[in-house]
């Protein structure tokens, strides 16, 4: 004893969170380097609460290219494409509304975050529904217009968000558009209509927190790439801790009016360990009302709009002192 | 008549100051419905309710009309907002499609099938939601005529 | 370096576990009861409402008393009882159709025992506005009037009109607002042009009428408010860090919280200048207080800040009382902007008045008034 009283009186780490619980003395999450630069700097904090839970509190974002489609996809030229010189999909190139951002309106490749065989199974009706999806994104991708994205969509968007654990509900707020879900670990009331976020009804499992989500409008899509769902979306999700900072998110979906069976996606969370991790603000009602709104304007600020089509003529000048083009104009 | 008129103001303006005086509402609690609507296209129907939207800032209720000459049109009218109706222990199965309901409001100015539900009535003429279903917000105040079916005092 | 960070941190947590082994004990898991939550601070979870109906500054012949005798009560609620607005019909078509739908769709809460919210400064009314300030007021309300000008509300001299003046059309109709503008007028050229809440971006903090639900983590707290119509929002406090550089602006401000005792008191600043409080824009800094009186109070101060708009500082203090989540079926998605059907509505009915007035077949737009309902006060 009056060894650890000597540890005690000589340490010279303050433990941030009064609260340190049995817990956290077998595992901590060392997530700072002390004496390596300021930046670097991360107080220690439990990985447990102090009622025995992983501790799930604090900034994280998913960092995948889910948001853009979740089946295994290669690379792709362009957020919106046209058929090229040749007919092969493989060879379509940039359309109109991204052309002009060259590499930056690109769509990265993945492997996928679909189990099974990394197909969605939707029936053959939902199928088609998909893909009209998909060639259609920008008329019809509620995301563009800062529609509530829905779960799971807002969990592995490019934004951070915040898990807030209470004590009988779990809360999270995405920077996407301020949108919010509670996870009720108490008994509630189901919602008096559909919702665009579900409703979230968990328990844990060990250390796995569960989350059944139902009650949804069927008015969100999965991710960019057109996949969608009805109103009769069921969801159950797992949230298991890989390290301190990592958590497996696994999500098993239910739809029969849209699939033909129960699909599953799966990915890890992280979290943000910059100091002072904050989730800003992406106030996208505002950013979207001239893609919404634009063609009722008493003067239109795009030239130009007939009826609610946008038709857009895109200016690109190559500025002098570009060495490539300089090289080719001597 | 313009003497009348300027009477009603100061009345409206009375009840509605003393109103707000009490509240702490903020001042913009709805649309400019005077922007949307037709003063002078005053509407009045009745039909059964084909669907009801339960979305802010304001509810939309969707009524099959029939028309004198025997077509069937749809009209939407544009209620409040359906969060202190949800308090109050409405839910969506509260106003289900198949009830005959009469509507009285103005239409749209681009002449569209939608209208403002000034007043939302079943057929019997007692307004749509009327108190309230269940267990009721507590802490609202129970205006008669508004939140009871007693007569307006 | 690391091992000793670890064995230190064995150190203290070994100490404070003790202390933690009585608490974790002795306060119930699920968190309902008041108390503590398991890591020791004081519950302020739940959803908290003001479920009185206070006015917001004080009137002036009530001096410097805070609170409100039975009689003063009752009578405000018996006002209320009777011709409560928008239940009536109007004899105008024009006032009827501002008056929108009927009044079971609004909430009326009770009269309660403050005679205003605000406390500080001690006569209930917040302090006069900076000479810059009130110039800037003083302009907003010109430009408004300015937009009434050739309206019936100026030709009666309707409240609406107050300080104005009835006349022809004004040349500057057309011109872009000499502010960035927030609130509703008697213009509505595009989106801009329309109020915050027409736009479904009304939720401001701070906000002292909607509902709050908190939600409490050792580390952060969160705070969903349902208020207005469906123009909800969140606020995160962190209970760490720093505030960001003051080059980010956030419409809810950023929020640093600490406990102080059971109190846990919250310093927001970063607002955005976009989304004004009574018209305080970046520059405002906020510190509220929460402090759980019982099992069914929180008590709720805040001290808002301005120097470029109020000559000083001024407070609000709320009781706000615990509803079951259970019976209330509050349904916490603001969903407004995905049923905005009204905002494009309204900018056709505009720009179909303009075609109609062009064509020769309807009054001058700004000879109409769609701002004000009429009646002279916006809602």
């Amino acid at each position: 004893m009056t060894t650890m009283t000597g540890w005690f009186r000589g340490s010279t780490i303050v433990t941030a969170v009064v609260a340190a619980a049995v817990g956290a003395v077998v595992s901590v999450s060392v997530t700072g380097r002390a004496g390596q630069g300021q930046g670097r700097e991360q107080t220690t904090r439990p990985a447990q609460t102090p009622d025995g839970r992983p501790n799930f509190n604090g900034v994280w974002q998913a960092n995948n290219e889910a948001h853009w489609d979740l089946e295994a996809h290669d690379a792709r030229a362009g957020m919106v494409m046209q058929q090229g010189v040749y007919p092969y999909e493989f060879a379509q190139v940039p359309a109109a509304p991204v052309v002009a951002l060259g590499a930056a309106a690109g769509v990265p490749g993945s492997l996928g975050v679909v189990g099974g065989d990394g197909r969605i199974p939707y029936t053959p009706e939902a199928l088609r529904i998909k893909q009209e999806n998909a060639e259609h994104w920008i008329d019809r991708d509620p995301e563009l217009k800062c529609y509530q994205p829905g779960i799971p969509r807002a969990m592995y968007m490019p934004y951070p968000f915040q898990i807030v654990q209470g004590t009988d509900k779990i809360h999270m707020t995405f920077g996407f558009s301020n949108a919010a879900r509670v996870i009720h670990l108490d008994a509630v009331e189901l919602p008096p209509d559909y919702t665009y976020m579900g409703h979230s009804v968990g328990r844990w499992e060990e250390d796995t927190l569960v989350v059944e989500v139902t009650e949804f409008n069927g008015k969100t899509w999965f991710d960019r790439a057109g996949n969608f769902h009805g109103e009769g979306l069921r969801l159950t999700e797992r949230f298991s801790p890989m390290t301190p900072d990592a958590i497996w998110y696994e999500v098993t979906a239910t739809d029969p009016g849209t699939f033909t069976q129960p699909w599953t996606i799966e990915m890890p969370l992280y979290r943000r360990l910059e100091p002072s991790a904050t989730v800003l603000d992406y106030p996208c009602i505002e950013f979207a009302e001239e893609f919404m709104y634009g063609h009722l304007r008493r003067e239109q600020l795009v030239e130009r709009w007939e009826g609610e089509t946008m038709i857009v003529d895109i200016t690109r000048k190559i500025p002098p002192g570009d060495a490539l083009h300089d090289w080719y104009r001597r | 008549m313009r003497a009348r008129h300027v009477l009603g103001i100061v009345v409206a303006v009375a009840g509605l100051s003393v109103w707000l005086a009490g509240t702490t509402s903020p001042v913009e609690a709805h649309h400019a419905f005077a922007a949307e609507f037709d003063a002078g296209l005053p509407v009045e129907f009745s039909g059964p309710v084909t669907k009801v939207e339960w979305i802010n800032p304001h509810v939309w209720i969707h009524i099959d009309v029939t028309k004198d000459d025997g077509t069937v049109e749809n009209w939407a009218f544009e209620g409040g907002t359906p969060n202190v109706l949800f308090r109050r222990g409405f839910t969506r199965r509260s106003l289900l499609p198949g009830t005959e309901i009469s509507v009285d409001g103005y239409q749209a100015k681009d002449r569209t099938n939608r209208a403002n539900g000034r007043d939302i009535t079943f057929a019997d003429g007692t307004k749509l939601f009327l108190g309230s279903s269940g267990t009721g917000a507590p802490y609202e105040l129970a205006r008669p005529g508004v939140d009871t079916a007693d007569p307006a005092r | 370096m690391i091992k000793r960070r670890l064995i230190g941190s064995l150190g203290v947590a070994t100490a404070t576990t003790i202390l933690m082994v009585v608490s974790f004990t002795s306060a119930p898991l699920e968190g309902q009861a008041p108390g503590a939550t398991p890591w020791g601070h004081s519950n302020l979870e739940g959803i908290w409402l003001d479920v009185y109906a206070t006015p917001f500054e004080r009137a002036p012949e009530l001096g410097e008393r805070e609170f409100a005798t039975a009689e003063e009560r009752t009578a405000r609620d018996q006002a209320r009882m009777v011709n409560p607005g928008r239940n009536e019909r109007s004899q105008s078509a024009g006032q009827d159709v501002a008056g929108a739908y009927n009044a079971v769709f609004t909430s009326a809460r009770p009269a309660g025992p403050r005679t205003s919210l605000v406390v500080d400064p001690p006569n209930g009314r917040i302090p006069a506005l900076t000479e810059e300030a009130q110039r800037q007021a003083d302009a907003e309300q010109e430009w408004r009037l300015m937009l009434l000008r050739n309206t019936e509300t100026c030709q009666s001299a309707a409240p609406g009109c107050n300080g104005g003046e009835f006349g022809p059309p004004s040349p500057s109709r057309f011109d872009v607002s000499p502010f960035y503008n927030t609130s509703r007028m008697n213009r509505h050229f595009g989106p801009e042009d329309q109020s915050l809440g027409d736009r479904c971006m009304l939720g401001r903090t701070p906000d002292f009428n909607g509902f709050r639900r908190i939600v409490q983590g050792q580390e952060s707290i969160a705070i969903g408010y349902d208020t207005g119509q469906g123009q909800g929002f969140q606020r995160v406090v962190y209970l760490s860090g720093t505030h960001p550089v003051t080059q980010i602006h956030l419409r809810h401000g950023d929020s640093r919280g600490r406990w102080e005792g059971d109190t846990l008191t919250i310093e927001t600043s970063n607002f955005s200048p976009k989304f004004p409080f009574r018209g305080s824009g970046a520059n405002r800094t906020l510190i509220e207080r929460y402090t759980r009186l019982d099992a069914d109070t929180l008590e709720y101060e805040m001290t808002i800040e301005d120097p470029t708009v109020w000559v000083a500082p001024w407070t609000v203090r709320q009781e706000l009382k615990r509803q079951d989540d259970m019976q209330n079926r509050i349904y916490y998605e603001p969903r407004c902007h995905e049923g905005n059907y009204g905002l494009p509505a309204l900018l056709i009915g505009a720009r179909m008045d303009e075609q109609e007035f062009q064509a020769g077949r309807g009054p001058d737009p700004f000879s109409m008034d769609t701002a004000t309902c009429v009646t002279g006060l916006p809602e």
